[in-house]
């Protein structure tokens, strides 16, 4: 099947910075703004300083039943490409065609009000989405089932619970049929499960021959589901290909860049921070570099820096996230009893962790740099991720799993039966 | 390979209706109707009566301050009818007009987040309140039984003076529903518009009472043609000034044409700025 989804020729998009509605301009901004432009007009209205290209030149084609990833980092993008491809926006430059009705998870549980039924709810949201009643109406036992809220469905949806609620929602938009269906992972409301609940659909759509576009930062769920992936950066398509290549080069780009967290605390430029962590690995016990691990492993992680002046009594940090944004442990050199003195110039770092007791899950690791005290933050970067495995554990049995000490005496239980049965039977001597 | 079903790119053309989306999307339109429409009085006591309790309160206000203090004169009508086949038409439009307004800002999530044509949002705001008018509606024709009056031929009329009202609303609304993703003011704008809008309006007087010479631009408000065409249609009062009717009508479409738009120019970037 050669048949064309959807194609993009030299999308661009400009944003005015500041357009991004956080603080609503007033009319009396705007004139003041324009009686300043009279006055130094540069004649070119629209290519100033204020304005950003969210996107460049992006071309690119996806034929009918491709389940394409995207990749890139936060501002790389991916959104933007999203909202036009799902005609939230219009591109400013360029054009896009598609072929087919585009579905998009991000749209789950929009238009629902909160004074109105399930049922009511379900065909608003149905419509909003762009489903004709004559298909809501054939879908919708269907639908009630999925979202097991059969017996609510004439509930105002403010008495229900958060998960019958996301259910409910998400039912609606699984059974739009797209032909085409968009998924930023990265903006998806919504724990672990359900997002795994949105990749099930996605791959049991793609098997049904629709054509998926898959926003994800799990390289893990990337490279499972897709064989070819495009990674963006700076709004533009750096790579379009097979998952391994494009993974490698947003891990290459990743490896040390500056926690999103820390903007603001650090200097953008890395050369004027005191130190720079200048590569992190990832390695089992023994030395070898790895990122999957077995629940229980142990891994040592091993940091090169560079101080550019002398930093005193530095507590180096290792920090790991799950994929979800979750902090989970933090390993430091302060707490762990390893007092360095002072620093300068190169060098190498290593820890060895524990027992690695976190459940199956993919994690970041965060590098930072405080001072003994955790008040002044030297730096503070991330990239490298690794995976647990385990048969059985997942976030639903929480953030780690650690054997407990359990205590049972089959004597002592037979004797507090035997003891109960006794006293039962005394009042009634007695009587 | 066949025809795109859609195609994204910049826009160029200044009057790009796409009536064909707004039609493939006319459920929408009927699912919002009836959003507003449920949604209003849930949680109320009064439920559905609100729809009527509010002209019949503000016919009983004017009543008593023109009808009787001021002695307004009302071309010969008893003063509570006149007041009231003039306060449906007004209250419909200062409905249609407050809440298109709000339409855009008020489901902010969904522009944000699904396409649909954005004009289909002002449009079902100015259609919801005509299910209060036609409440309302049967209020009038039985106060006219009351006072043993019947409608004239006139009535059949009535829808056209009422499409009049919504277009007009729709003109404005289109208007400031988009203004109001960019600049908040209009939402302190509206209140103050509406009550100008009043007093420029035949509600509580009569058209003979404004000077001959300033029936042009008096007529240059198309409420004052639907106010007077429903007291024509209804009470059999002398037919309007088919000359103010023009003026109104093109002053609506002149309004309608430049509100379509500066809407369509500024729905571009309204999921990037609400």
């Amino acid at each position: 099947m050669n048949e064309l989804a959807l194609r993009a020729e030299h999308l661009g998009k400009l944003y005015k910075i500041g357009q991004t509605g956080e603080h609503h301009t007033t009319l009396r901004d705007q004139l003041m703004a324009s009686t300043r432009a009279l006055f130094r007009r540069n004649g070119r209205p629209h290519m100033g300083s204020g304005t950003l290209w969210a996107l460049r030149e992006v071309s690119f084609e996806v034929k009918r039943g491709e389940l394409v990833g995207i990749i890139g980092h936060n501002g790389a993008g991916k959104s933007t490409l999203l909202k036009i491809l799902s005609r939230i926006t219009r591109p400013t430059t360029g054009r896009a065609e598609i072929w087919g009705r585009i579905g998009s998870l991000l749209e789950v549980g929009t238009g629902f009000h909160s004074e109105l039924s399930g049922r009511e709810n379900l065909y608003l949201s149905g419509a909003i989405l762009g489903m004709p009643k004559a298909e809501i109406d054939r879908k919708f036992d269907q639908i009630v089932a999925f979202a097991e809220v059969e017996k609510f469905i004439d509930t105002p949806v403010k008495h229900y619970s958060s998960g019958m609620y996301m259910r409910l929602a998400f039912a609606v938009a699984a059974h739009l049929d797209p032909d085409i269906l968009l998924i930023d992972e990265v903006l998806s409301v919504g724990d672990l499960a359900f997002q795994r609940k949105c990749l099930e659909y996605a791959k049991r759509l793609q098997e049904g021959k629709a054509t998926v576009l898959f926003v994800s930062h799990n390289m893990f769920a990337v490279k499972a589901l897709c064989k070819r992936v495009i990674y963006m950066a700076d709004g533009q398509v750096q790579f379009d290909g097979p998952p391994e290549n494009a993974i490698q080069l947003y891990e290459g780009d990743s490896r040390l860049s500056m926690a999103p967290w820390a903007r603001g605390m650090l200097d953008a430029d890395r050369s004027k921070r005191p130190i720079a962590i200048t590569d992190i690995e990832v390695l089992d016990e023994h030395g070898q570099s790895r990122c999957v691990f077995d629940y229980g492993e142990r891994m040592r992680i091993r940091l090169q820096f560079d101080a550019s002046e002398s930093v005193t009594d530095p507590n180096f940090n290792i920090s790991i996230f799950r994929s979800d944004n979750v902090p989970c442990c933090n390993y430091n050199t302060a707490m762990d009893g390893l007092s360095i003195p002072s620093l300068y110039g190169k060098g190498m770092i290593e820890v060895l962790t524990p027992p690695l007791k976190l459940v199956a899950e993919l994690y970041a690791i965060h590098v930072m740099v405080w001072d003994a005290k955790f008040q002044q933050l030297y730096s503070a970067q991330m990239g490298m991720t690794f995976h647990v495995r385990h048969h059985l554990l997942s976030p639903h049995f929480g953030v780690f799993h650690e054997a407990a000490e359990w205590h049972w005496d089959p004597d002592e239980g037979e004797s507090f039966l035997m003891h109960e049965g006794h006293t039962t039977t005394a009042p009634q001597q007695l009587s | 390979m066949p025809l795109p079903s859609a195609v994204l790119e910049p826009s160029t053309s200044l009057l790009d209706l796409d009536l064909k989306a707004i039609w493939q999307y006319r459920e929408l339109l009927y699912f919002l109707v009836w959003r507003e429409v449920k949604v209003r009085y849930k949680q109320t006591v009064l439920g559905v009566a609100w729809a009527v309790l509010q002209p019949l309160m503000t016919m009983a206000i004017f009543t008593v301050i023109f009808g009787m203090f001021v002695n307004v004169p009302s071309d010969g009508l008893p003063y509570p009818l006149f007041a009231l086949v003039a306060l449906l038409p007004w209250t419909y439009f200062s409905e249609a007009m407050s809440r298109s307004s709000v339409s855009l800002v008020g489901d902010a999530q969904l522009i944000r987040k699904v396409y649909f044509p954005r004009l289909i949002m002002p449009l079902a705001a100015v259609v919801s309140p005509a299910v209060d008018f036609l409440l309302a509606f049967i209020l009038l024709l039985a106060m006219m039984a009351w006072y043993g009056l019947s409608p004239t031929w006139g009535i059949i009329m009535l829808p056209g003076f009422l499409l009049l009202g919504l277009i007009t609303a729709l003109a404005v609304g289109l208007w400031l529903s988009a203004l109001n993703v960019r600049y908040r003011d209009v939402r302190h704008t509206v209140p103050f518009l509406t009550q100008c809008w009043m007093y420029a309006s035949p509600v509580a007087y009569p058209v003979s009472v404004v000077p001959e010479g300033w029936r042009v631009l008096y007529g240059l408000n198309p409420m004052a043609g639907v106010i007077e065409g429903f007291r024509w249609a209804l009470l059999g009062k002398q037919s309007p000034d088919v000359g103010i009717m023009m003026v109104s009508v093109i002053a609506v479409i002149a309004l309608l044409i430049g509100g379509v738009i500066f809407f369509k120019h500024m729905e571009q970037t309204f999921a990037d700025v609400i």
